[in-house]
C-alpha cells in the first residue's frame, strides 16, 4: 500500500526542519466551569502560548472536573471529546483547532507528534483580505526528501456541511503552475517534484482554501470545502480561475447555481438555460423562445443531460422556462467543443446537469413563490452520513389567475406546468455508493382555442460507484427517459382527435476511471442505447369521433459506443489528452421502407417498391470513430494555450421546419435514408490571468463543418408524415467564430463580459434542382447572429443587500421576406424567394435585480430572501418577429415585440 | 403568463429591393354551364401597390383525355374564357392547361374532375362578442357553418368558395340610399375528410360576421360553392394557408416559395406561381335576416356640417354631398357630409336588387 500521510505542522518562519517535541503546558489555575474563553485567556496569559479558534464552536459549553493536576492538551482532550473538533500543538506553542477535518495520521511516527489538523481559519479567505498563510503541511517522511523524482498528491474534496463529492475543484501549485481538477467523483491527483508549495484549492460558488505543503514523498490530503452563501455570508466566489489553465478542454464553461442565482431573473424565475445563454457562443433564435445555438449548431444537436440521461424537452411553456428547477442543481457543465469521449450522441454541445445528493447531515429545505411559480425543495438525511434524499418541486398557478382575469381571451386560455425532481443516495460501503433519481414535468396549455396541447418527460435513473481502489473506480448507470406529447382537440365532437408522439430511451453505461501513478489518468468505458420512437398516431378522441386511426410506423435503434480517453501530463508545460469513441447505430425493424426511383427527386409519386423488414433485422447500421484530441501548452504561470480538435456523430434528429423549436417537433432516428450528423471542430485558446490572477481574459476561435443537417421542402408536412424523406433536404453546414471574454469574480464586485463573433452558412447538398434552396448558394441558417456581446455584474453591498445586472446585445436573427405577391383563387398570397436574406434589427436588453436578505441569525428557523427583478429596464421594444399583411392592396410589414416594457418581478423565498 | 400580452405591434416599410416578377396562374375548369375562366397574371413586387398586372396576348388551351383542344380567348385584358356554349366540364373528365406565353411554353398534368356531393346544410348561430372593454355590454356576431356529406365516399378533399351580399340602407334621405353589397371569399377554406371513416363534415365554419359591417343591418346573403379536389391540390391549398397565416413568430413554418401545379416546359429552372384546378360545383346559398344585439351606428362619422341660407355649389358633389335637403323650408338649411359614401351608397356597392333576393 502506498498511501503516505501527514506528519507534524512546522512553522513557516524555521530555519531548518527543528524537530523539537511539543511542550507540556500545565494548568496552574482553577479551571472548572470556566468557559472555553475564559480558560483560554488565561492560559494564555499563564503561559507563551496563542490559542486560535473561532469562539461560536464553543458558546454555552463549561469545562468540567478533568482532575488534577492537568495540562493544556489533557483539557483540551476531555473538553473536545466527541465534539468533531481537533486541536494541535506547535513547538512554538501555537495551539490551533479545527472544525470537520481529517486527516490520516502516519504510521511511521508517533501519535503525539501528528496530532494535528490544518486549521481553517488559517487557509480561508475572509472577506478581500487572505489571511497570510504561515503554516506547512509535511506530505511523506521527511527523511525521503533528497529522493529524486516527483512524489503525487492525491485526495478527495467533499462539501463540508453534505459530504458530497464536489467535481471540477481546481487544484493548483501556484510556485510550478501547475494543477488538477477533480472528477466526476471528488477526486484528485497532482503530482510534482519534491518541495515546499501552496496549493489552492477552488471552485465557483466554493469558498477558496489554500495549504502549504512540504512534499516528502506520495501522500493524500482530503479537503472539506464550505460553499459560500450569498448573501448570508460575506464570502469571495473564486470561479474557476485555476481551472481555465488547468482543463485540457476548449470550451468549457461551468455554471454554478450559487452564481446563476444572482443574476437578473425573467419573471423571478432564475433559470439555467437562460444563464447559459450568457456564456459566449450561445445564441438564441429569440427572446423566450426554446433551444439554445452553441457554436453554430442546431438546436437539437445539444445533448442536455440530467442525471446522465437525456433531457428531450428541456422547457416549459414554450422555452420561457426551463424544465429543470434551480433547486436540485448543483452545477452544470457545458461542453462547447473539446468534448470528453464519455459523451456522444449530439454534434454540437453537452450541457451536464449534476443534481444535488441532498445534506447528508441536517434537514434543510427552500420554499418560495413568484410571479409565476411556488417552488419548494426538501432535503434531508435519511441515515446520517450515509444517506439522504432531496425533493424539489415546482408548479405555476396562471390558471388559477387566468380565471380570475376579466378577459374572455383568459379565460378561455389555460397554461399549466410543474416538474418534480428527487434523488436518493446511499452509501452501501465506502467503496460503493448507490443513487436513484427520478424527475418528472408536465405542460399544458390551450391558448384561446380548442386544442389543448400536452407534454411530458420522465426521467428514471439508477447508478452504483464502485471503487476498486482510490486510484481505479467505476460507474454503472442505467436509465430511462421518455417524452410525450398529445395533441387533442375536442371542437367538434364527431372530428375530435388526438395525435400522439413519444420517444423512449433506455441506456445502460459502464464508465471507469483509473489513476496510475504520476499524472496521467484515463477513461474508459461503454455505452447503450435502445431507442424507440412513436412518430405520430393519430386516433379518436371520444367516442362518437369519425376519426380513422392512423399510425404511423414505430422506430426502434440500438446505439452503442466504445471509449478511450488518456490524459498525459508529457512536460511541466504540455499536456495532451488523446480519446476516442467508437460509435455504432443500427435502425432496427419491424419496418417498411419505401423505394424511389433514383433519378428523380424523392416524392410519394417516384416510389418504385417497398422492402420489408421483419423485427429486429437490421435496416441500416452506421458507425465511425470520433476522435477528441486537445494540447494544453502551460506558457507561463499565468497564461496557456490550448487546442482541440473532435468529431461527433448524431443518430437522433429533431424534426422540425419553424425558425424556433417548439414543443410539438418530433424526434426522428436515423434510418433508410437519414444518415447521422456529423461535426468536426478544430478549436484554439489563449487564456491569460490578469492583475494578481483577480481577471481571467480567453480568447477562443474556432471552424466547424457539419455535414447531413437537415432542411426540408417548401411547406413540407412533418407531422404524421410516413415518408419523412420525401421532404428532406440534406444540407451542410459551416460554422467559425472568435469568442473573446474577460471576467472578475473576486471581491464585493465581479462582473464579466463577452463578446462572440460567429457565423453559420448553410448550403443545401442535392443532385436535383427544385430542392435546392437559394440555387444551392451558402446562405445564413435562422440563427445566425454574428455579433453578440453579453455582460453581468453583481455588487455585494453588505451581507443582506446585493444588486446585479445583465446586458445582452445582438444582431437580429435572419429572416425571408416575401419579394413578390400573386393572386391565385382570389387569395393574395405572399411568394417568398430567397431565404434568410433579410435580418430583423438589433436586439438589446438591460436587466435589473436586487436581492434582499432578512434577518442573518443563524439559529433563526428560516431566512428570508426578496429578489426583486426588472426585465428589460429600458423597456425597449426589441423585435421579435416580422410579418407582412395585405391592406388597402399593399403588402405591409409590421414588426411584433413581445416584451415592449420592463417588466417587474418579485420573488419570496426562503430556507430552513 | 399574463406578461407575455404586454407585447407590441409596428408598422414598418421593409427596405426591399425585389423587382422579379413571376408568371402566375390562376384557373378553374368546372361542370358548369358557365364561361370558366383562366388568368394570367404577373406577381407584383412588395412595396409596390398590388395591381392586377395582367399577361395579355397569350395562347391558352385546355386539352381533355381525349385529345380534344380547346382554346380559349382573352375576353378582358389577362383573362382567358371558354365558351359556355361550346364547353363545358365532365365529371369524371382529365384537364389539362397549356399555355404558349412570352416564348414559353407552360402546361400542367391531366387533372380529374370528381364528383361534389351537394351541401347537406348552411346555417348560422349567433354568437356573443363581450367588447374586451366592457364586459357588461352584449354584442351580437354571426358565424355561419356548413354540413356536407359525401355517400359514396369519393369527395374526400373539399374546398370551398363563397360570395357574400347583403342590402344596407344609409339613414338619410338620399336618393342612393338602399344598396346591395357583394364581396367574394378571400380565405382558403378546405378539409381533408380522408382521415374519417366516412366523408362527412359537421359544421364547418365558413365566416364569422362581426357587427363591426353593415352586413347584418338589414338582410345577408351567402353563396357558398363547393368544390372537390384533389389530394395535390388540397396540399397546395394548405401550404398556402400555412404561409398565410404567417405572422413571423417562431413558430411559424419556415416560410418558402409554394410550387403549383403548373410548370414551364422550355425554361425548366423557372418558377410558375398559381394553381389550375378542375372541380365539380355545387352550390347553396343562406339568407340572414335576423336581429342582431349591439349593432352600432355605422354613420356617426358621417354629418360634416348643417348649413343655413346658402347651399355653396361649388364642390357641390365633388367635395361634399347633401344628406338632407330642407332647401323647401324658410329658412332653408342643409345637412352636409364630406363623405360621399354617406350620401350615396353606389360609392361601395349596387343599387339594383339581385332577382333571388327574395326568392325565398
Amino acid at each position: 500500500m502506498r498511501f503516505l500521510f501527514f506528519a507534524g505542522l512546522i512553522l513557516l518562519s524555521f530555519s531548518g526542519h527543528s524537530q523539537d517535541s511539543v511542550r507540556v503546558y500545565p494548568v496552574t489555575w482553577e479551571y472548572r466551569n470556566q468557559s472555553f474563553g475564559e480558560f483560554v485567556r488565561e492560559a494564555e496569559a499563564v503561559h507563551d502560548i496563542r490559542f486560535f479558534f473561532v469562539e461560536e464552536w464553543f458558546a454555552g459549553r463549561l469545562l468540567g472536573n478533568y482532575g488534577d493536576p492537568v495540562s493544556v492538551s489533557l483539557v483540551l482532550d476531555n473538553y473536545l471529546s466527541g465534539s468533531g473538533i481537533y486541536y494541535l500543538i506547535t513547538p512554538r506553542g501555537d495551539i490551533i483547532l479545527t472544525k470537520g477535518y481529517m486527516v490520516r495520521l502516519p504510521e511511521t511516527r508517533d501519535a503525539e507528534e501528528s496530532k494535528f489538523l490544518p486549521r481553517e481559519v488559517l487557509t480561508e479567505i475572509k472577506g478581500d483580505e487572505k489571511i497570510a498563510t504561515s503554516m506547512f503541511i509535511d506530505v511523506g517522511n521527511p527523511a525521503d526528501r533528497n529522493k529524486p523524482g516527483n512524489a503525487t498528491i492525491s485526495g478527495w474534496v467533499r462539501m463540508d456541511n453534505t459530504g458530497e463529492p464536489i467535481a471540477g475543484v481546481t487544484v493548483f501549485n501556484q510556485q510550478l503552475s501547475v494543477g488538477a481538477v477533480t472528477n466526476a467523483y471528488g477526486f484528485y491527483s497532482i503530482s510534482m517534484p519534491r518541495g515546499s508549495y501552496s496549493l489552492q484549492y477552488s471552485f465557483i460558488g466554493m469558498r477558496e482554501k489554500k495549504l502549504n505543503v512540504n512534499l516528502y514523498g506520495d501522500g493524500e490530503i482530503d479537503m472539506e470545502m464550505s460553499s459560500v452563501l450569498i448573501p448570508l455570508k460575506e464570502a469571495i466566489i473564486s470561479a474557476q480561475r485555476n481551472a481555465t489553465m488547468q482543463r485540457f478542454e476548449v470550451g468549457l464553461e461551468k455554471i454554478s447555481v450559487v452564481n446563476l442565482k444572482l443574476l437578473p431573473t425573467s419573471l423571478g424565475e432564475s433559470d439555467i438555460i437562460k444563464s447559459v445563454l450568457f456564456v459566449t457562443g450561445v445564441k438564441v433564435v429569440g427572446e423566450g423562445s426554446a433551444g439554445f445555438n452553441v457554436r453554430g449548431g442546431s438546436a437539437d444537436q445539444n445533448l442536455i443531460l440530467l442525471y446522465g440521461a437525456p433531457l428531450y424537452n428541456p422547457n416549459h411553456f414554450f422555452g420561457f422556462f426551463s424544465a429543470v428547477n434551480t433547486d436540485i442543481i448543483r452545477d452544470v457543465t457545458l461542453y462547447k467543443g473539446g468534448i470528453p469521449a464519455r459523451y456522444g450522441g449530439r454534434v454540437s454541445s453537452v450541457l451536464d446537469i449534476v443534481p444535488k445528493d441532498g445534506n447528508r447531515k441536517e434537514f434543510a429545505g427552500n420554499a418560495g413563490i413568484s410571479p409565476v411559480t411556488a417552488h419548494l425543495m426538501i432535503e434531508a438525511p435519511v441515515i446520517e452520513d450515509k444517506c439522504s434524499f432531496i425533493v424539489t418541486g415546482r408548479s405555476t398557478y396562471s390558471n388559477w389567475i387566468f380565471r380570475r382575469i376579466d378577459n374572455p381571451w383568459l379565460n378561455s386560455s389555460m397554461a399549466f406546468f410543474y416538474d418534480i425532481a428527487g434523488r436518493l443516495s446511499y452509501d452501501l460501503s465506502k467503496n460503493d455508493k448507490l443513487e436513484f433519481s427520478s424527475y418528472f414535468s408536465n405542460d399544458a396549455f390551450r391558448l384561446n382555442s380548442d386544442t389543448l396541447y400536452r407534454y411530458d418527460n420522465t426521467i428514471l435513473s439508477l447508478r452504483w460507484k464502485h471503487f476498486f481502489s482510490n486510484r481505479f473506480f467505476a460507474q454503472l448507470a442505467a436509465n430511462t427517459s421518455r417524452y410525450d406529447y398529445t395533441i387533442s382537440s375536442d371542437r367538434v365532437l364527431q372530428e375530435g382527435f388526438k395525435i400522439a408522439h413519444n420517444v423512449r430511451s433506455s441506456g445502460f453505461k459502464a464508465d471507469f476511471n483509473w489513476y496510475p501513478a504520476g499524472r496521467s489518468e484515463m477513461n474508459f468505458g461503454t455505452e447503450l442505447v435502445y431507442y424507440s420512437i412513436r412518430p405520430g398516431d393519430y386516433l379518436p378522441s371520444n367516442d362518437s369521433s369519425m376519426v380513422n386511426p392512423f399510425l404511423i410506423q414505430k422506430e426502434n435503434a440500438l446505439e452503442t459506443a466504445l471509449w478511450f480517453d488518456q490524459k498525459i501530463q508529457v512536460s511541466s508545460f504540455l499536456s495532451v489528452s488523446a480519446g476516442l469513441r467508437f460509435s455504432s447505430f443500427f435502425a432496427l425493424g419491424p419496418a417498411d421502407v419505401m423505394q424511389y426511383d433514383p433519378s428523380r427527386p424523392r416524392e410519394l409519386s417516384t416510389i418504385t417498391d417497398t422492402i420489408s423488414f421483419l423485427q429486429n433485422r437490421i435496416i441500416k447500421s452506421y458507425a465511425g470513430p470520433e476522435f477528441r484530441v486537445s494540447m494544453n501548452f502551460i506558457l507561463a504561470d499565468n497564461s496557456s494555450f490550448k487546442i482541440n480538435y473532435n468529431r461527433t456523430r448524431q443518430y437522433l434528429h429533431l424534426l422540425t421546419n419553424t425558425t424556433a423549436v417548439s414543443p410539438t417537433d418530433t424526434w426522428k432516428l436515423s434510418d433508410y435514408y437519414l444518415k447521422p450528423q456529423i461535426g468536426d471542430q478544430i478549436a484554439l485558446g489563449y487564456y491569460r490571468m490578469l492583475y494578481r490572477n483577480s481577471i481571467e481574459t480567453s480568447a477562443e476561435i474556432y471552424y466547424k463543418r457539419i455535414s447531413n443537417m437537415l432542411d426540408y421542402k417548401g411547406g413540407a408536412k412533418l407531422v404524421l408524415n410516413g415518408n419523412i424523406e420525401t421532404e428532406i433536404i440534406n444540407v451542410r453546414g459551416r460554422a467559425y467564430g472568435a469568442e473573446l471574454s474577460v471576467r472578475s469574480t473576486e471581491g464585493r464586485l465581479r462582473w464579466s463580459a463577452g463578446y462572440t463573433y460567429s457565423r453559420i452558412l448553410i448550403r443545401s447538398v442535392t443532385e436535383f434542382n427544385d430542392e435546392l434552396i437559394n440555387s444551392g448558394k451558402w446562405f445564413p441558417a435562422s440563427f445566425d447572429k454574428p455579433h453578440d456581446v453579453s455582460a453581468t455584474l453583481n455588487y455585494l453591498f453588505s451581507r443582506r443587500f446585493s444588486f446585479s445586472a445583465s446586458y445582452t446585445y445582438s444582431t437580429g436573427r435572419p429572416v425571408t421576406f416575401p419579394a413578390g405577391v400573386y393572386q391565385t383563387g382570389g387569395i393574395t398570397v405572399p411568394y417568398y424567394s430567397e431565404r434568410n436574406k433579410y435580418r430583423i434589427p438589433d436586439y438589446s436588453r438591460l436587466d435589473l435585480s436586487m436581492k434582499i436578505s432578512g434577518n442573518l441569525k443563524t439559529n433563526k428557523i428560516a431566512h428570508p430572501h426578496w429578489t426583486i427583478s426588472v426585465y428589460n429596464i429600458l423597456g425597449r421594444a426589441n423585435v421579435y418577429s416580422v410579418y407582412f399583411r395585405e391592406e388597402n392592396d399593399q403588402i405591409k410589414g409590421y414588426k411584433l415585440s413581445i416584451f415592449a416594457q420592463a417588466i417587474p418581478s418579485v420573488t419570496y423565498s426562503f430556507d430552513f | 403568463m399574463i406578461l407575455l400580452f404586454a407585447g407590441c405591434t409596428i408598422e414598418f416599410k421593409p427596405e426591399i429591393m425585389e423587382d422579379k416578377e413571376l408568371l402566375v396562374v390562376s384557373g378553374l375548369i368546372t361542370d358548369q354551364a358557365v364561361s370558366n375562366r383562366v388568368v394570367l397574371s404577373r406577381s407584383t413586387p412588395i412595396g409596390n401597390q398590388i395591381i392586377s398586372n395582367a399577361l395579355t396576348g397569350a395562347l391558352v388551351t385546355v386539352t381533355d383525355e381525349n385529345g380534344v383542344v380547346t382554346t380559349l380567348t382573352e375576353t378582358s385584358p389577362g383573362i382567358y374564357s371558354t365558351d359556355s356554349t361550346t364547353f363545358r366540364g365532365r365529371v369524371g373528365g382529365h384537364y389539362a392547361l397549356n399555355i404558349f406565353a412570352e416564348g414559353g411554353n407552360y402546361e400542367t398534368d391531366f387533372v380529374e374532375m370528381k364528383p361534389v356531393p351537394q351541401i347537406g346544410a348552411l346555417y348560422y348561430e349567433k354568437v356573443v362578442i363581450t367588447a374586451s372593454t366592457d364586459s357588461s355590454r352584449i354584442d351580437e356576431g354571426c358565424r355561419i357553418y356548413l354540413d356536407s356529406y359525401d355517400p359514396t365516399g369519393k369527395c374526400l378533399f373539399f374546398r370551398w368558395g363563397f360570395v357574400e351580399t347583403w342590402e344596407y340602407h344609409i339613414p338619410y334621405p338620399v336618393v342612393n340610399s338602399k344598396c346591395w353589397a357583394t364581396e367574394r371569399s378571400d380565405r382558403i377554406l378546405i378539409k381533408n375528410t380522408s382521415v374519417y371513416n366516412q366523408a362527412r363534415i359537421s359544421k364547418y365554419p365558413v365566416i364569422f360576421i362581426t357587427n363591426r359591417t353593415t352586413r347584418l343591418q338589414i338582410k345577408y346573403s351567402i353563396l357558398v360553392n363547393q368544390y372537390s379536389i384533389t389530394e395535390t391540390e388540397y396540399n397546395f391549398w394548405e401550404k398556402v394557408q400555412s404561409v398565410n397565416e404567417n405572422v413571423g413568430g417562431l413558430y411559424d413554418m419556415t416560410p418558402m416559395a409554394i410550387p403549383g401545379n403548373i410548370r414551364c416546359t422550355s425554361r425548366p429552372e423557372e418558377t410558375v406561381l398559381g394553381y389550375f384546378s378542375v372541380s365539380a360545383v355545387a352550390e347553396k346559398r343562406l339568407f340572414v335576416e335576423d336581429q342582431f344585439l349591439g349593432l352600432p351606428h355605422f354613420y356617426t362619422y358621417c354629418v360634416t356640417d348643417t348649413l343655413t341660407g346658402f347651399l355653396p355649389e361649388e364642390g357641390l358633389n365633388s367635395s361634399y354631398w347633401v344628406v338632407d335637403d330642407n332647401g323647401n323650408e324658410i329658412p332653408p338649411w342643409w345637412v352636409i357630409t364630406t363623405y360621399r359614401e354617406c350620401g350615396d351608397c353606389v360609392t361601395d356597392a349596387e343599387r339594383i336588387k339581385p332577382d333571388y333576393w327574395d326568392d325565398f
